[in-house]
C-alpha cells in the first residue's frame, strides 16, 4: 500500500516538474514531509544533499526517499516511477516537436507555471531554512554556499561536501 | 550510419556521461555535445540543439529528458530506456549506498554534525537556484505576480503545490492563451 502511494505520488510529481529538477522539491516536501509524514524536514534536506553530491540528475534523491520509505524495493520503484512520465512525455514530444513547440496551450500554461514554481521553491527554501539554520554558524554556511554557487563556477557538489567537513569540525 | 549504433553502445555512452556529470547543466550539455556530436557523430548539431530544446520544455530533469530524446531518435523506445539506465546507474547506486549508510548510522554524533553543515549548504543551494531561475524567468510584472501568488499560497495558506502548479498552468492559459 505504501509502495503504491510512493509510486503514484512520484509519477504525478515528476509529470509536473516543469522548469528543472529542483521544481520537484515543493511537491515532494508537501507530500512526503507535511502530509504523509514519511520523512522529517531534516531527512528531506539530507535526501536533497545526497541527490546533489552523487553524479547524474537530482532525481536520484527520489531513490533515497524510496529507500527511507520502504527499503531497496522502494528505491528501485521510486526511480522507475520518477522516469516513467518523462519517457512517455518526451517520446511523444520528440515525435510532434514542432506542433508542441508552437502550441499556444503549452506556451501559455508554461508562462504561468515557470514563475509560479519559483514562488513555491522560495517558500520551500524558507521552510528548510527554519530547520537547518539554527545558529550563526549554519547561517554563515548557507550564505557562503549561496554566494559560492551564484558567483563562482564551483560545482555545488563540492560546496556541499565542504560544508559537511566544516560541520564535522565545527558543529 | 544510425543502423550501426546498438542499444548497448547507447547504454555505455550514457553510463560514461552519467558517471562523470559534474559541473551543472551547461557543463553537462557541453559534455553531451562533445561525446555524441563531435566524437561519435550519432547526431548533427541541429538535432542535438532540438533535443536540448525538447529536454527543456518537458517535465522532469532537462538533462535526463535531453538524453531520452536522443536515445529515442537513435533507437526508439529501447534507445530511450538505455539512456536513462546509463545516465542514472552510477548516481542511483551511490545514492542507495549512501542512504543505507545514512539510515544505519542514524544518531551517530559525527554524522549529525556533518549533516548539520550539509543541510545549511543545501538551503544556500536552493536559494541560489531560486535566484538563477528568477533571473531567467521573472522579466515582467505578470511573471512576478505569478511567483508572489504561488509563494503566499504555499507559505501562508499551505495550499498543495501540485494543485498550485496545475492552477498556475490553467491561469497562464486563461491570461496568455488568447493574446495573438
Amino acid at each position: 500500500m505504501i509502495l503504491l502511494k510512493l509510486c503514484g505520488l512520484l509519477i504525478v510529481i515528476n509529470s509536473l516538474t516543469i522548469g528543472g529538477g529542483f521544481v520537484m522539491l515543493p511537491m515532494l516536501q508537501q507530500e512526503f514531509v507535511e502530509k504523509h509524514h514519511l520523512l522529517t524536514n531534516q531527512e528531506f534536506l539530507d535526501a536533497i544533499a545526497i541527490g546533489q553530491v552523487t553524479p547524474g540528475p537530482l532525481t536520484v534523491m527520489n531513490a533515497v526517499i524510496g529507500y527511507k520509505v520502504s527499503g531497496l524495493a522502494g528505491a528501485i520503484l521510486a526511480m522507475v516511477s520518477s522516469y516513467l512520465p518523462c519517457i512517455i512525455i518526451v517520446t511523444i514530444v520528440a515525435k510532434y516537436y514542432y506542433a508542441y513547440r508552437e502550441s499556444i496551450i503549452v506556451q501559455s500554461s508554461f508562462r504561468g507555471i515557470k514563475p509560479a514554481v519559483i514562488g513555491l521553491l522560495s517558500a520551500v527554501a524558507i521552510s528548510l531554512g527554519n530547520t537547518a539554520l539554527v545558529d550563526p554558524l549554519t547561517f554563515g554556511i548557507a550564505i557562503i554556499s549561496f554566494t559560492a554557487i551564484v558567483f563562482t563556477k564551483i560545482d555545488p557538489s563540492f560546496v556541499i561536501i565542504g560544508a559537511g567537513i566544516l560541520g564535522a569540525v565545527l558543529l | 550510419m544510425e543502423d550501426k549504433i546498438t542499444v548497448r553502445d547507447i547504454f555505455w555512452k550514457f553510463l560514461k556521461i552519467g558517471s562523470f556529470s559534474f559541473g551543472g547543466v551547461y557543463a553537462m550539455l557541453a559534455f553531451f555535445e562533445r561525446e555524441l556530436v563531435e566524437k561519435e557523430k550519432w547526431l548533427t548539431h541541429e538535432e542535438f540543439v532540438e533535443s536540448v530544446a525538447v529536454g527543456q520544455m518537458t517535465p522532469g530533469a532537462p538533462i535526463v529528458n535531453t538524453g531520452i530524446c536522443i536515445g529515442y531518435r537513435l533507437k526508439r523506445l529501447k534507445g530511450a530506456l538505455a539512456t536513462i539506465a546509463g545516465q542514472s546507474f552510477t548516481g542511483t547506486l551511490l545514492a542507495v549506498l549512501l542512504a543505507v549508510f545514512y539510515v544505519k548510522s542514524r544518531g551517530n554524533a559525527l554524522l549529525t554534525s556533518i549533516m548539520k553543515g550539509v543541510g545549511a549548504a543545501v538551503v544556500g543551494l536552493v536559494l541560489s537556484i531560486v535566484y538563477k531561475m528568477s533571473r531567467n524567468t521573472i522579466k515582467d510584472l505578470g511573471a512576478a505576480l505569478f511567483a508572489l501568488a504561488a509563494f503566499f499560497a504555499l507559505s501562508l495558506f499551505r495550499l498543495n503545490p501540485i494543485g498550485l502548479i496545475l492552477l498556475s498552468g490553467i491561469t497562464g492559459l486563461v491570461v496568455y492563451g488568447r493574446r495573438r
